[in-house]
């Protein structure tokens, strides 16, 4: 499978078999599973916001952040939440995963790394705790000084809280929507500080909110993980759609007129190719996020119906946007 | 990767399906057998003559192939929808690319680039030659097993030209087994696409069965030889 080398992963390719050590509640609607490697060895080293591929035994693909100790190599640790509009994935891990199981995993892939800084302050809404809070620990190993804004719909949906509580060096501010409203972002991200990171993870509308204050800042002064694309502020021409490149968070739109691999080969990516007429199927891409719209001859009936890789030679998109992991 | 015998076409295999996946798995594995046991022997004697002679080989089936998918196109072409002309003639472009890589190999190895058929190649191309003759689709489905043997090989040559230092041989190689994917779910498609009558299904047996006993024996150390020898 293509994976283009915008942001090397190593062994991106080779998959883990694992097993499922631990299953627990953590939250109302979130479970935390610990997972090790089933043949007992060790796992590949991570850094705080990376996250894996978890490939479901039901076929499903999804994306879930590393939340344990980087320093562990025999387990990690991850945070699911049930999704309302689960299509597989979610749902299947809370319903039919327990302790014992196995799961396939890719190497860990961090999108969202904790850059130096003189201090940090980090936005989390509900599971886009899950990045935040290994960066937190490691903080507050180093001594940094870090302030928390955690906001979920209740006290008792928010998870990792008791843990996030006995982290020293930094201040947290527990905001549950049913008692507090909503984040109250105008009060810290009233100007850019220099010196100050700041990071955000959560759902669509308080990523668009935290960007919207954040707009006159300088290039990279924030830094933000999304659960899925963002929408475009510009319509589309009709039959265009966006590809968002995961590994760099670039976008380009692909017209109408011009097929998807032509558009990502012109924006650097190296997509091993031949026939560029859906049969060779050597042009193969993961898909993230988004629903593919697939045109090809090769991929099967189950295969298309997973929308999880793409051939974008011939293939469009469904959705306004595509993520692809390259 | 992909498995390109699930290209979706028509149905015009359907009824032979099981027999066309035997015939292309044994041919693949005999291939790689064979592929195997030529690097294997290689290795006891390094002579790059042999290495050039068993490329030479190949190097013709690239040309060959270029002779025969347009011949196909000419002969047969208007039977077909205009984007598998396009893709034949596509297929076409990149056997010539290849035999143009092919032929640099060769010569980097000193030996001598075929302009006409090799002793070694003279079985399979009479063959091919004779199936496009005798109907539409059995060149095709010649070419498709034949293709298909090329795919057992592939392992085989790279870790053995790899042993030996000849990472120009891999770094071709690794591009031609890129276009073998398509050209072998081309292959597929095209016969399972126009296949109709059991006449037809028939024929692409008899031309795949056909080559299934050729393909391979040309990757064998004891073909070098002879061919050598008779050099």
């Amino acid at each position: 499978m293509n994976q283009a080398a915008i942001i090397p992963a190593k062994n991106a390719d080779e998959q883990l078999s694992l097993r499922i050590e631990r299953c627990v509640s953590v939250a109302d609607g979130v479970v935390a599973l610990t997972l090790a490697k089933a043949d007992g060895g060790p796992l590949p080293g991570w850094s705080p916001g990376a996250h894996i591929d978890l490939i479901l035994p039901n076929g499903v693909t999804r994306q879930y952040s590393l939340c344990g100790d980087p320093a562990d190599t025999s387990r990690w640790r991850i945070g699911v939440l049930l999704a309302p509009a689960s299509r597989g994935g979610s749902s299947y891990i809370h319903s039919e995963l327990r302790a014992g199981d196995r799961l396939v995993a890719s190497h860990p892939r961090n999108n969202f790394p904790l850059d130096p800084a003189e201090r940090y302050l980090f936005i989390a809404g509900g599971i886009g705790i899950t990045p935040i809070l290994p960066m937190l620990a490691e903080l507050s190993a180093r001594g940094a000084e870090w302030h928390l804004l955690y906001g979920g719909r209740t006290a008792r949906s928010m998870a990792f809280t008791d843990e996030i509580a006995t982290l020293a060096g930094g201040t947290l501010e527990l905001c549950p929507e049913d008692e507090c409203g909503l984040l109250d972002l105008d009060a810290c991200l009233t100007a850019h500080e220099p010196g100050r990171a700041v990071y955000c993870c959560g759902p669509e509308p308080l990523i668009e909110a935290v960007e919207n204050r954040c707009a006159s800042w300088p290039s990279g002064a924030l830094r933000k993980e999304r659960f899925a694309p963002s929408e475009r502020q510009t319509p589309l021409d009709p039959g265009a759609f966006e590809v968002e490149l995961a590994r760099s968070g670039r976008r380009v739109v692909v017209p109408a007129d011009r097929s998807m691999l032509s558009v990502l080969e012109d924006a650097g990516c190296a997509i091993t190719n031949s026939c560029r007429a859906g049969i060779c199927g050597t042009c193969l891409v993961r898909v993230l996020a988004g629903i593919p719209e697939h045109n090809d001859d090769i991929l099967n009936d189950q295969q298309r119906e997973a929308g999880d890789v793409v051939l974008p030679c011939v293939s469009r998109s469904r959705t306004a946007t595509l993520v692809l992991d390259l | 990767m992909l498995d390109t015998k699930q290209v979706r076409g028509g149905n015009g295999l359907a009824a032979i399906d099981a027999e066309v996946d035997e015939i292309l798995q044994s041919v693949e594995e005999i291939t790689r057998d064979a592929t195997k046991s030529f690097f294997d022997k290689y290795s006891e004697n390094p002579n790059k003559a042999v290495l050039a002679s068993w490329l030479e080989t190949r190097c013709w089936r690239e040309i060959d192939y270029v002779f025969l998918l347009n011949e196909q196109i000419r002969r047969y072409g208007m039977r077909f929808q205009r984007n598998h002309i396009t893709l034949l003639a596509k297929q076409s472009f990149q056997e010539a690319e290849h035999y143009e890589a092919l032929g640099k190999a060769v010569e980097s190895l000193g030996g001598i680039v075929p302009t006409s058929v090799p002793v070694a190649a003279v079985p399979w191309s009479n063959f091919l030659w004779e199936c496009m003759d005798r109907h539409h689709l059995a060149a095709i489905a010649a070419w498709y097993v034949s293709e298909t043997s090329a795919s057992g090989s592939f392992e085989p040559t790279f870790v053995g030209a790899e042993r030996h230092g000849h990472t120009d041989v891999v770094k071709i190689y690794k591009q031609i087994e890129i276009d073998e994917k398509f050209h072998t779910g081309l292959g597929r498609q095209v016969l399972s696409t126009y296949a109709e009558t059991d006449e037809d299904r028939e024929e692409i047996l008899r031309a795949m069965r056909g080559m299934r006993d050729i393909a391979w024996k040309s990757f064998t150390p004891e073909v070098v030889a002879a061919t050598m020898r008779a050099a």
